[in-house]
């Protein structure tokens, strides 16, 4: 069994077809990279996933369960947590507080580690991502970068078993790209059984990382497999780089 | 023993209140408030600082709803007319005493604020504050509206309802009824004190609870709190029944002291709009905004522009109206220039201050230290 099956997913707006028949399996423990040019529906994708948007056909499963529609928040609380690709903080909270909403969801709530309050948990994923120097700092004071990992603390912060990242490297320079490649990947072996799904537009940063790599272009699939295959592939590249004269 | 559990009493009270600029702010203002009635026992300001406390609560559970969790009703005269008419057609009809009417009111409120909030919280910003909007119009037009009038007393009102504190308390204690006239409104108005400082307390409370936590989240990004696993309608429902509880109870509790209930209650101009303005006033979203705000509203109001109506070209019914203009413009020149409000203008500058000083001592401390080097 996988731990997210995506049969057939269509999403059409009106005359356009954002989504056309896809359909893809992440495993547990895997890391698997989505990749496209702009336009080609990743992000759409993404909020079909996560329930911010009814896909017009198709289903999503999720550990065997058809959790196609559901609201946004019991999908979070069946475990799959996402991050934005605009970072969207709550900018009148501190950072700590920001991570602490996810905390007081049922899912976040569980009460795994006895010992632990609230706020020891929110700090502790605050240093996971490198944030706790700035833990009272309202969140409207914090950089973009910062943002990028305060969006991601507050998804680890319920416990997930998928993590979709959309875009994680958008609008970070190579330092920051780096410090977050690193966290992702020590995330990536600290949780064996937890998938991770990656939606990139920088290929070198997402290509380092991922098992397995879904192209998509204006809404279909067109290819899948490992990275170094998909380097090869003449569709990939023509999407790409544009047909050879 | 006894000495160093005051003592710890007292540092932990310095740390939580003394340190805290609101909440000194606050602390003061009560105090003042206090001792208000004993510095002049006049008549007229204890009755209109009374009723300034009444629409602090209100403006204070406005302001949880609203400043708290984005979403915006200009419908709360709605819970203020429900809580009042509860206690009054239970008092007609089955005749009881207001402190149990009071509390079956509060409940009536409980249970009606659900049911609005659900279908009314399906729809979003000005949306929402438009159907709010018709909620009291509704009510007060069912009231009115002709064939049932002898059961809802019409614009005519209910009326008297028996005061919270009577006259016989004092009497049978010794004073005459002439002697006990003042009393009671002295006992009214610690009474309506009391209930503001609980009031705002809690309400204070809640607003900084994780629950409070939760509801800045809804209004800062609703999409992200879902994001995050938050059932969104179910907290939204929850403020909006904290603040219709809150108001229903200040309603309740203003018709027992005013003795009569009429549609001014559920009126737009007198009780919804106002209270907006209050909270402006003073600064959304922060509880203790609405409540200086209020005060500085009823200074201005009583004070200064009650003087005005006797102006020649106006009418007093004219003048009512033209009163609401007149800080309908004080706010929007307000909102562009503190934005805040006037309360969170000055707690802000006393951090500001704070800071500052720190800042000295830490300029004077590095100065020390750097001259000390030198002179080794």
């Amino acid at each position: 069994m996988h731990l997210l099956e995506v049969e057939n997913l269509t999403k059409r707006f009106g005359g356009l077809t954002a989504v056309n028949e896809v359909s893809f399996h992440v495993d547990e423990g895997e890391l698997v990279g989505i990749m496209g040019p702009n336009g080609a529906g990743k992000t759409t994708l993404f909020n079909l996933i996560s329930g911010f948007l009814r896909p017009t056909s198709g289903t999503v499963k999720f550990k065997g369960e058809n959790i196609t529609g559901l609201a946004p928040h019991k999908i979070v609380n069946k475990g799959i947590a996402r991050t934005f690709q605009i970072v969207r903080p709550f900018r009148h909270l501190p950072v700590i507080a920001n991570v602490m909403v996810s905390l007081k969801s049922p899912r976040g709530a569980r009460k795994i580690e006895w010992l632990k309050t609230d706020e020891r948990k929110a700090l502790d994923l605050l240093e996971d991502v490198g944030l706790s120097e700035l833990m009272l700092e309202p969140a409207e004071n914090v950089g973009h970068g910062d943002l990028k990992r305060l969006e991601m603390a507050r998804a680890l912060a319920t416990e997930p078993d998928l993590l979709m990242l959309d875009e994680p490297f958008g609008g970070l320079n190579p330092l920051e790209t780096d410090f977050l490649t690193k966290s992702i990947l020590r995330m990536h072996l600290d949780e064996s059984s937890r998938g991770i799904v990656i939606v990139e537009h920088k290929l070198y940063a997402l290509m380092k990382i991922v098992e397995r790599v879904i192209v998509l272009h204006q809404g279909e699939k067109i290819a899948e497999g490992k990275p170094e295959e998909i380097a090869k592939n003449k569709k990939v590249i023509e999407v790409y780089m544009g047909k050879e004269m | 023993m006894v000495a160093t559990y005051v003592k710890r009493a007292y540092s932990s009270f310095a740390a939580h209140v003394f340190d805290v600029p609101p909440r000194l702010l606050a602390l003061l203002l009560f105090i003042l408030l206090l001792f208000c009635p004993l510095v002049k026992p006049g008549q007229s300001i204890q009755l209109i600082l009374r009723d300034t406390f009444f629409f602090a609560m209100l403006a204070v559970s406005w302001d949880l709803l609203v400043g708290r969790t984005g979403q915006i009703s200009l419908g709360h005269a709605l819970f203020f007319g429900i809580g009042a008419y509860g206690t009054a057609l239970l008092y007609q009809y089955l005749a009881l005493p207001p402190w149990i009417t009071i509390p079956i009111a509060i409940l009536i409120g409980i249970s009606v604020a659900p049911l609005i909030g659900l279908p009314c919280l399906r729809v979003k910003g000005p949306y929402l504050a438009l159907v709010t909007m018709a909620l009291p119009l509704i009510l007060s037009a069912v009231i009115k509206y002709g064939p049932i009038t002898h059961i809802t007393g019409g614009e005519m009102g209910i009326g008297p309802l028996p005061p919270l504190i009577p006259t016989e308390l004092f009497q049978r204690i010794g004073f005459s009824y002439r002697e006990s006239l003042p009393l009671v409104e002295l006992a009214n108005y610690y009474l309506a004190l009391v209930l503001l400082f609980v009031f705002s307390v809690v309400l204070y409370k809640i607003a900084n609870s994780k629950t409070g936590m939760i509801f800045v989240s809804i209004l800062d990004d609703e999409l992200a709190s879902k994001a995050c696993g938050i059932n969104v309608t179910r907290y939204k429902l929850m403020a909006f029944t904290i603040s219709g509880l809150f108001a229903t109870m200040t309603g309740a509790f203003y018709a027992h002291l005013v003795t009569i209930v009429n549609p001014w209650f559920l009126s737009l101009m007198h009780i919804s709009f106002p209270t907006i303005i209050r909270t402006f006033l003073g600064g959304i979203g922060t509880i203790y905004g609405p409540l200086v705000g209020t005060h500085i509203y009823f200074i201005l109001d009583r004070y200064v522009l009650e003087k005005m109506v006797q102006l020649p070209f106006l009418t007093y019914t004219q003048w009512t109206y033209t009163r609401l203009l007149i800080f309908a413009a004080i706010v929007i020149v307000l909102i562009i220039k503190w934005p805040r409000g006037i309360a969170r203008f000055v707690t802000d500058k006393l951090q500001d201050l704070e800071e500052a000083r720190d800042l000295d001592e830490r300029g004077k401390w590095i100065w020390k230290t750097y001259k000390k080097k030198k002179m080794e």
